[in-house]
């Protein structure tokens, strides 16, 4: 891993909103992800369980975001499938087929 | 009808003997209504030798306290940013004198007022800015606001549910905020330095959920600034799933960067997940479905079309790293393609390649198999003279999530 990538990012103001447009901007998110965004004050200071994805979790007591066989419906851990049908499976079986057998097939 | 000073005086001598930390906190802000009336009181020109008067009023250092505020407020009322953020800051800093003495009723007080002085600090150092003028508020806020933290840690004499340590985490919530905002990420080590030296404070998970989603939120971009994947993903795992789920700027925020972590480990956001945050949607729906397609090409034109977004947000790196696990689905389809065989010709896999247009030499495409072993997404070995891949038996292309200590492994 290299380690020039420093932990303070680059320097770059690109808008700075005043307090009030900050405080404003609270619930509807406009725009599109910002370096600059903040993380906003919460309405609330506490709340349930209920009231958060824990909810996502079926069964409620595995570790969140495990995605065991299914436990949270919010992520997937196996998307591999064995479909030879679809399109690129098909072209790359003709191609494979072309490389030909044996352990130095034709290299171009 | 419109408040004095002399009301406003005994509305907040009222509160501190009622103990009533909310109406302190309300009687402090800047944006409260009865500013206004202040203000006109003093024809919108309060000085300190006018409100010097009301000194010893109410006890110390409350008088102080107000007298400050009125002043933080008509400096408001002007736009003069900067004579706002000093002033605030000497309300703050009596504050602290009263704060030091008490117990945990104080700590709505802290919080609001802490809060104005970040926002005061915020609009202090635009003002300077827009008028070419150097400032450093947000700094000098984050220190001040980290003299907080070690009055909230210092009470040993409140009974357990009434202390100061019950600030604690909110705190430093603020003073990482602070030292993101103006990028001066190293100096928030000191704050958490600190914390973990003094283990003597309730376990986080018995704080309110709004102080342990955000402590963990900028705890957890602090891991990931540093590379330390593992922690990174652990600490916004946990914000996330403690997040309110209508607060969706802060759980879309939190996801940006979980998300890119969770992908290198080896989960997919499911559609359920992508649907309800658009934003997130947008900038990685094209990574996931190349990942899910093995489809190379499309992830190094994702990889491209958002390069400029990815290095902003400091994710380019990340999302490089994830070409990995799109290569491990190319390689399987290959697999698959040659009906499991456990021995399989390198040169299948180069084949694989050029069909993405991806032009490389046969050592490459050797380097890049090896590399799919050690990394643990292929189980199996190379027989280099025969340029031959030969494979496991059994799962050898065991699923991303099943790597061990996928994070450290990158």
């Amino acid at each position: 891993m290299s380690s020039s990538t420093s932990t303070s990012k680059p320097k770059t103001e690109g808008k700075a909103p005043s307090k009030s447009e900050e405080k404003q901007e609270a619930r509807p998110h406009l725009g599109v992800l910002e370096e600059d965004d903040e993380f906003e004050e919460f309405p609330a200071a506490d709340w349930d369980d209920s009231q958060t994805d824990m909810g996502a979790l079926v069964g409620g007591s595995q570790a969140p975001g495990a995605a065991k066989s299914g436990a949270d419906k919010l992520w997937e851990d196996n998307w591999d499938d064995d479909d030879i049908e679809e399109d690129f499976s098909v072209q790359l079986r003709q191609e494979l087929a072309k490389t030909g057998k044996g352990s130095d097939a034709m290299e171009s | 009808m419109p408040m004095n000073f002399v009301t406003y005086l005994t509305q907040l001598n009222d509160a501190l003997a009622a103990e009533n930390g909310q109406n302190i906190a309300y009687l402090l802000r800047p944006t409260s209504p009865h500013s206004k009336d202040l203000l006109k009181e003093y024809k919108l020109n309060p000085t300190r030798e006018k409100l010097s008067y009301y000194k010893l009023t109410i006890q110390e250092p409350w008088d102080e306290i107000a007298i400050q505020y009125v002043l933080t407020c008509s400096h408001v009322a002007r736009r003069r940013s900067i004579d706002a953020f000093k002033e605030h800051t000497q309300l703050v800093s009596h504050f602290y004198n009263f704060f030091g003495q008490n117990s945990g009723w104080t700590l709505p007080v802290l919080f609001s007022i802490l809060r104005d002085l970040r926002d005061l600090a915020f609009d202090a150092d635009f003002h300077a800015r827009f008028n070419g003028l150097k400032s450093d508020s947000m700094e000098e806020s984050a220190r001040t606001i980290t003299k907080a933290f070690t009055l909230c840690l210092q009470d040993r004499t409140s009974p357990p549910d009434q202390s100061r340590k019950w600030g604690v985490y909110y705190v430093v919530g603020l003073v990482l905020k602070c030292y993101f905002r103006v990028r001066r990420i190293s100096l928030s080590k000191n704050v958490l330095r600190a914390l973990e030296a003094n283990r003597d404070i309730p376990d986080l998970s018995y704080y309110p959920k709004s102080h342990q989603v955000t402590f963990r939120y900028y705890l957890g971009m602090l891991r990931f600034l540093n590379e330390e994947y593992e922690m990174a993903e652990e600490e916004l795992t946990h914000a996330f799933y403690q997040c309110h789920v209508e607060a969706q700027a802060n759980q879309e925020r939190i996801l940006t960067y979980l998300l890119p972590l969770r992908l290198l480990k080896g989960y997919l956001p499911s559609d359920l997940l992508l649907k309800r945050f658009p934003h997130v949607r947008e900038l990685f729906s094209p990574f996931v479905a190349a990942i899910r397609a093995g489809d190379i090409a499309a992830y190094d034109r994702a990889l491209d079309t958002r390069e400029k977004k990815l290095l902003e947000l400091n994710l380019w790196l990340t999302l490089e790293k994830g070409r990995e696990i799109c290569l491990r689905g190319l390689f399987r389809k290959v697999w698959i393609a040659c009906e499991k065989e456990t021995r399989i010709p390198i040169s299948k896999f180069h084949a694989s390649l050029r069909i993405c247009g991806i032009e490389v030499d046969s050592e490459e495409v050797e380097c890049l198999v090896a590399n799919q072993i050690y990394k643990g997404f292929i189980r199996g070995y190379i027989s280099h003279e025969k340029q031959m891949m030969v494979l496991a038996n059994t799962n050898a292309f065991p699923k991303p999530v099943d790597r061990p200590a996928a994070l450290n492994f990158l």
